[in-house]
């Protein structure tokens, strides 16, 4: 049995206690585990399940103006502990008001939700993206599966390098369109103005 | 009755330990195994986790292995004699303490991991672990914001024997890596050692007067560091380091060290103890083994309300 398709069967079995995983001489298979999970789950799995569970980004920002905690129970999954926060799907519709991939590699989307002029929540347009929302956001990709925080870490920016490279191209300026996303984000603070991970920007026509 | 399940358990509990050589402690004991209290970090762990084993009714038995994986066995066997309830670790290398954490779970002990994981599953019963490497691109994130995204900047290695000193080097160029105008003049292993630091700022500086940062990678080098920089005149350098000490916050507050970043070390302690003490009574902790804990960005922003390795609300 190929080395990869056993690997993928394994994780999915979700048992893989102490397993190591080795690179074999095969060189038609994948080397690369990491690679191996992310096209086997990204556009199959993870953007369905997004999709499928995103609050819209309106919504999900009244309920975290009531109470945190409660827009986490309903609408997220807790992560990381005490130095983590709650993790949401969301999606939305907005106008950019600024599109910053010129003056830096982190670039992001400055996006206005309620059409008051001023910007709700920032969307990352990468190539440069930061976190692991797209990683932790569902239960797709259990750490207790991984050998070690490295392995969990690489799969972690295998999923923003491929949610990136599915963004509208840099030298489309994205400022002052209107866009639909859906995407994951985690909060820590009420006050905090969302810095979300899409896995897709459509420009509206 | 649950009086005659204690008796039981006790029963068993000195028996076991009767059977061992060594003497049987009276009251139920957690054993608390750290590396050296002489870096602040651990220390705030074990005092984290002794407190609440003793609000929980527990004995402690205070140990430190020296990031020595032979001096952590012979610790572990006398733990084992002792008869504790219970194993609180930060371990001495993540292969190499494989052995004495299935040891212990042979005579009938469970270990609770902090702070660093070991490399298989269903031997300790909880690895709640900090997540270095997220903590790390949080510093390096923070580091590259202040440099401009740009500039010359040295790098200060751990330990080289201690996993977090190549996964928070890794977290690092992670993030760094991505800027192709940041450039890396030197790159060298200060031991985790303030003293250390200083002397191989000293000569980084030497041979390149253009550095304009340096991240580290734990905050008694970057005390170091810093220390080296401002006796040569070169407060400009930005520093970041990593751990939240009380050290580096004050720093920050006075506008030296620019960043750290905060593993809840007090915090992930006393979870272990209530892991343990949920283990004790019901058999599992209902959660799963590995968590993984993540580290919080401390800059000139919330540096205040840092306090002993935990964030004042």
């Amino acid at each position: 049995m190929k080395i990869t398709t056993l690997f993928v069967a394994s994780l999915l079995a979700a048992s893989v206690s102490g397993c190591k995983l080795v690179k074999t001489g095969d060189s038609e298979a994948a080397a690369d585990p990491i690679a191996e999970i992310v096209e086997t789950t990204f556009d199959t799995k993870l953007v369905p399940a997004l999709t499928e569970k995103a609050a819209e980004l309106a919504t999900l920002q009244n309920a975290i103006k009531g109470s945190l905690d409660k827009a986490g129970e309903s609408y997220g999954v807790r992560v990381g502990g005490a130095g983590g926060g709650w993790n949401f799907p969301v999606k939305g519709t907005a106008t950019v008001l600024e599109d910053t991939r010129a003056s830096t590699k982190a670039g992001v989307a400055e996006i206005d939700v309620d059409g008051d002029g001023k910007a709700d929540a920032t969307l990352q347009l990468g190539p440069v993206v930061k976190g692991s929302a797209l990683r932790d956001t569902t239960n797709l990709y259990d750490f207790s599966t991984f050998r070690d925080q490295i392995e969990y870490a690489k799969l972690g920016r295998a999923l923003n390098d491929k949610a990136a490279s599915k963004l509208p191209a840099a030298d489309i300026e994205l400022k002052g369109k209107k866009v639909n996303f859906v995407g994951a984000v985690v909060i820590r603070t009420a006050s905090e103005k969302p810095l979300i991970t899409p896995v897709s920007i459509e420009v509206a026509p | 009755m649950k009086l005659t399940k204690r008796l039981l358990m006790s029963v068993v509990a000195l028996g076991i330990a009767g059977a061992m050589s060594g003497t049987a402690l009276a009251a139920d004991t957690i054993a608390i195994i750290t590396p050296s209290h002489s870096n602040p970090f651990f220390k705030a762990e074990a005092d984290g986790a002794a407190a609440k084993a003793k609000e929980l009714g527990y004995a402690t038995m205070v140990l430190v292995h020296d990031d020595d994986a032979n001096k952590q066995s012979e610790l572990f066997d006398s733990a084992i004699a002792a008869g504790v309830k219970a194993i609180i670790l930060d371990n001495a290398g993540a292969d190499a303490s494989v052995a004495a954490v299935q040891k212990a779970k042979d005579k009938g002990i469970p270990s609770f991991l902090i702070d660093r994981e070991i490399t298989t599953a269903g031997v300790a019963v909880s690895q709640i672990v900090s997540n270095n490497y997220q903590g790390a691109q949080l510093g390096a994130e923070e580091f590259v914001k202040l440099m401009g995204e740009k500039g010359n900047y040295a790098e200060l290695l751990g330990k080289e024997s201690d996993t977090n000193a190549g996964i928070r080097s890794q977290g690092y160029h992670d993030v760094i890596d991505q800027y192709s105008e940041m450039k890396l003049v030197a790159k060298q292993t200060a031991n985790w050692s303030q003293t250390e630091a200083y002397t191989v700022m000293e000569s980084m500086l030497q041979a390149h007067p253009d550095i304009k940062g340096v991240i580290s990678g734990n905050d008694t080098m970057a005390m170091g560091a810093y220390a080296a920089l401002e006796a040569a005149g070169r407060k400009d350098v930005i520093v970041v380091g990593f751990d939240g000490s009380n050290d580096v916050r004050d720093s920050i507050k006075k506008g030296g060290i620019k960043a750290t970043v905060l593993q809840p070390a007090y915090q992930q302690a006393q979870n272990a103890v209530e892991q343990a003490d949920k283990f004790i009574k019901t058999g599992k902790t209902g959660l799963d083994e590995k968590q993984l804990m993540d580290c919080i960005l401390i800059n000139a922003a919330n540096a205040e309300k840092l306090e002993t390795f935990a964030l004042k609300p």
